[in-house]
């Protein structure tokens, strides 16, 4: 009764007739105990002897998890793509894989050959033929040795021609329809404190670029010679990105708002977006102009729809800076990259996380995707380009030239020729690859 | 009635200083006394001072490397009294305090101090041979509410002695030094050694006379530190004595230098490039940011503030040591090591302000490397403290043992 009553105190409101009836019914011993041992009564009924344990028991205990464990740390040999343990950079399928996983970035032939002739196993080796075939090689085409005095911070490309903005005041400009690369125009004093961003239309008439003293300024081509445009004056941005059309600048600021100006009416901001107030560090418009994502120092990558102005997602992947965004030529896939070394590819519909490709050992810097959405380029602070296979979302070629931060990578428009590509840092040169064709 | 003012060469023995000094007091009252004895309608007590060059205007002086306001625009300010405005007849009897206790500190070589406690100690080190020189903190406590600020008293100083053409020494003006040194390097006056920092853990920057010797013959570098914080962890661990480089000598002025800190350093590089044997080599230490990087250039090329003495202060072969962004971007990989901090809106300003103004950080200016450094910390909007290569492997001693055989 004494109980009863207590847990009647205990939970007031609860019905008192109902409750009274169930009560009893669940409580284990019916028993009265005396009020001063009410508060007691728990410890002592736990106070009983516990059983022993048998011997079997204990011997059960002590062989807990000594047996053999499952293997999780597995991923695919970028090379035959076997399955093979994570910490081993090589794939132990056959020793010929292994050399060639060493030296695929070397002529390809004869190497073909031996394995066939030599491999144990024939079908093996002639699967692990199939799936080498895929990785790329790509060999040095040429330079603009020292095109600029310091460290060149960003690459634009046309058509014919490649513009790099650098911590110099002048951007220059570079052809890119002869192998030696010959400079043809420097836009002296442009941004007497630096430039950090520079980028291009599509159809390579207007380039915009950012410089460090917050100003930004616009250029238009006539006939392969460029000249100052119309006003920015308006344009507060750090990072620039240019639609298309070369008609709708999109920017982010230093306190991470995204800004689009319509520069056919002479620089007006048409929209203004407010994010977390995180340093805006990239943004990227997608092909097609649905879409601007911006990447942000706290790792935030935010993406945009430029119709309705509504931000749809908002990407968490990233923990560390985000350093650069890239659209997929198609808009499909938004590919994000910074400090945290890992590139992560967003499916722009959903939102989702597709893929990781990680590799890198450096902050990665800069993205690029070929015209044909096959490949991504990246960049890192070690001076390590890799060219990703977005099918099989695998790294087929690295380079490395330089030790210093490759701070820009760009694919140069698909021609009649191979797929070529453009990388510019810290070594102040551009340096152009191009892929082996044939065998 | 401008007086004359005319431009003298700036090393001239001290006792012509000091005559130069007490000449123009002289000859400055006898105008004024003449003016004051006109009649009231055409006296006009006035004092002309000749102005400092421009910041805005400065170069880099191509033989010396040092940087300095340009030569061939001269300009005077006349301060009269009573003067059409209030702060001009204030500014005259500031002037006229000022050059009272500088005749008074002349003739009597007496010292009004407040500091005469930390100078006290200077002197039980052994560094200083007279107490004849007062700083710009004693003469601002003489009257703190008529003077209003420390600032004004720098500024008059300042001014005086450019205008007559001589060093703030001789108008028996120093600023209180704070600069520290350790390490192999000791100062002989009168063939007794009075100051040898490798006996004490660390000294007072000394007064160093002219005919002093100095002995650095054991160092085979020289580190200027931004921060006295590593300083005392320097000296702590002894790495004047341990590094595999060889012995050192270690100097902090505890951030941005006063003068005597540069003067002193200035005169070690003298020694040391004057020296037959291997010279031991200049470093600084600073920390990656935009301060860090403005630290190193007032030592190696000056400061806008005092643009008429950087040709006496500078060090034209300070090297950088670090530390450098790619350097702390590395060590921040490194397990347990500190985060990289973000730059604030300030550090950006200034950063922007450095490369707009400072011909040292122009586009065709001395240190494109400098300019760069600044640029990457802008783009990455990162910078970083030399303490956070303390929990690097090894520690700090490590890194800079790896730093300085890289750079030899």
């Amino acid at each position: 009764m004494a109980l009863s009553l207590s847990l009647r105190r205990a939970l007031p409101q609860f019905p008192p007739l109902g409750f009274l009836s169930t009560a009893s019914f669940a409580l284990p011993i019916s028993i009265t105990i005396p009020p001063l041992l009410a508060d007691l009564w728990e410890s002592v009924l736990r106070a009983v002897p516990k059983k022993k344990t048998s011997h079997m028991k204990k011997r059960h205990r002590q062989m807990a998890g000594k047996a053999l464990k499952d293997v999780q740390n597995l991923n695919k040999c970028p090379g035959c793509g076997q399955v093979k343990r994570a910490h081993r950079h090589l794939c132990s399928v056959t020793p010929e894989a292994r050399r060639r996983n060493q030296s695929f970035a070397e002529v390809a032939g004869p190497n073909v050959i031996t394995a066939v002739e030599v491999g144990s196993g024939t079908t093996q080796s002639l699967r692990v033929e199939a799936k080498l075939s895929m990785s790329r090689q790509f060999l040095a085409w040429g330079s603009a040795d020292n095109a600029h005095p310091v460290d060149i911070f960003s690459l634009a490309v046309t058509e014919k021609q490649i513009l790099s903005a650098s911590g110099a005041p002048s951007l220059k400009v570079h052809s890119t329809t002869d192998t030696d690369f010959p400079l043809v125009q420097s836009i002296d004093g442009a941004h007497p404190l630096g430039c950090h961003h520079i980028v291009t239309d599509e159809s390579g008439s207007r380039a915009v670029s950012a410089g460090f003293a917050g100003d930004v300024k616009a250029w238009s081509c006539q006939e392969g010679h460029w000249s100052a445009d119309t006003a920015t004056s308006d344009v507060r941005a750090w990072a620039i990105a240019l639609s298309a059309d070369g008609r709708y600048l999109a920017g982010v600021s230093q306190n991470g708002r995204v800004g689009v100006w319509d520069l056919s009416e002479n620089g007006t901001q048409i929209r203004d977006h407010e994010t977390k107030g995180s340093f805006g560090t990239c943004i990227d418009l997608s092909a097609d102009g649905r879409f601007i994502a911006s990447g942000h120092e706290n790792g935030a990558v935010y993406i945009f729809l430029t119709d309705t102005g509504r931000m749809p997602f908002s990407l968490s992947g990233l923990v560390k800076p985000v350093r650069t965004v890239a659209f997929s030529p198609g808009g499909k896939i938004l590919a994000a990259a910074g400090d945290s070394k890992v590139i992560v590819l967003y499916d722009t519909s959903s939102g989702e996380q597709i893929a990781n490709l990680s590799g890198h050992a450096a902050w990665v810097l800069s993205l690029s995707w070929s015209s044909s959405g096959e490949y991504l380029l990246s960049s890192s602070f070690d001076g390590k380009v890799k060219v990703w296979s977005i099918d099989t979302k695998m790294c087929v070629a690295t380079q490395s030239e330089t030790e210093k931060a490759v701070w820009s990578v760009k694919w140069l428009p698909k021609t009649a020729r191979s797929e070529c590509f453009a990388t510019a840092g810290a070594n102040r040169s551009v340096a152009f690859y191009r892929e082996a064709t044939g065998g | 009635m401008a007086l004359n003012t005319a431009a003298l060469p700036p090393t001239v023995a001290e006792g012509e200083n000091q005559a130069l000094v007490r000449g123009y007091i002289d000859r400055l009252l006898m105008s004024l006394l003449d003016q004051i004895s006109l009649s009231s309608s055409e006296g006009r007590p006035s004092i002309t001072l000749r102005c400092r060059p421009n910041s805005a205007t400065c170069v880099i002086n191509t033989t010396n490397r040092a940087l300095e306001g340009c030569r061939n625009e001269e300009t005077y300010r006349s301060y009269s009294w009573p003067g059409s405005t209030a702060y001009e007849s204030w500014k005259f009897t500031v002037i006229i305090r000022f050059l009272g206790v500088v005749d008074h500190a002349l003739r009597t070589g007496q010292l009004i101090s407040k500091r005469r406690v930390a100078l006290l100690n200077f002197d039980a080190k052994g560094a200083l041979s007279s107490f004849r020189s007062s700083n710009t903190r004693d003469i601002f406590y003489i009257d703190p509410a008529y003077f209003r600020s420390q600032q004004t008293v720098n500024c008059v100083v300042d001014e005086l002695a450019y205008t007559i053409g001589v060093d703030r020494t001789a108008l028996n003006v120093e600023a209180a030094g704070k600069g520290l040194v350790a390490g192999c390097f000791r100062l002989k006056r009168d063939s007794t050694v009075i100051v040898d920092a490798q006996i004490t853990e660390d000294t007072m920057v000394p007064r160093i006379q002219d005919s002093d010797e100095i002995d650095i013959s054991g160092a085979r570098w020289v580190f200027i530190i931004e921060k006295d914080a590593i300083f005392h962890r320097l000296v702590r661990s002894s790495y004047h004595t341990r590094a595999i480089m060889g012995d050192g000598i270690l100097i902090t002025g505890k951030g941005y230098p006063d003068i005597s800190t540069r003067k002193f350093v200035h005169r070690l590089f003298d020694v040391a490039s004057n020296s037959k044997h291997r010279a031991p080599r200049f470093y600084a230490l600073v920390d990656g940011d935009p301060h860090g990087i403005a630290i190193m250039s007032t030592y190696k090329y000056g400061s806008l503030a005092h643009l008429h003495e950087n040709a006496r202060l500078g060090i034209p072969g300070l090297q950088w040591l670090g530390l450098r962004i790619t350097d702390a971007i590395l060590a921040s990989e490194s397990s347990g090591a500190n985060d990289l901090l973000f730059l604030t809106a300030r550090d950006r300003t200034k950063i922007i302000a450095m490369l707009r103004n400072s011909p040292v950080w122009s586009s065709n200016g001395p240190e494109p490397e400098w300019r760069v450094e600044l640029q990457r910390m802008l783009l990455l909007n990162v910078k970083a403290e030399i303490e956070m290569l303390y929990e690097q492997d090894g520690g700090l001693e490590t890194w800079i043992d790896h730093k300085l055989f890289r750079q030899t």
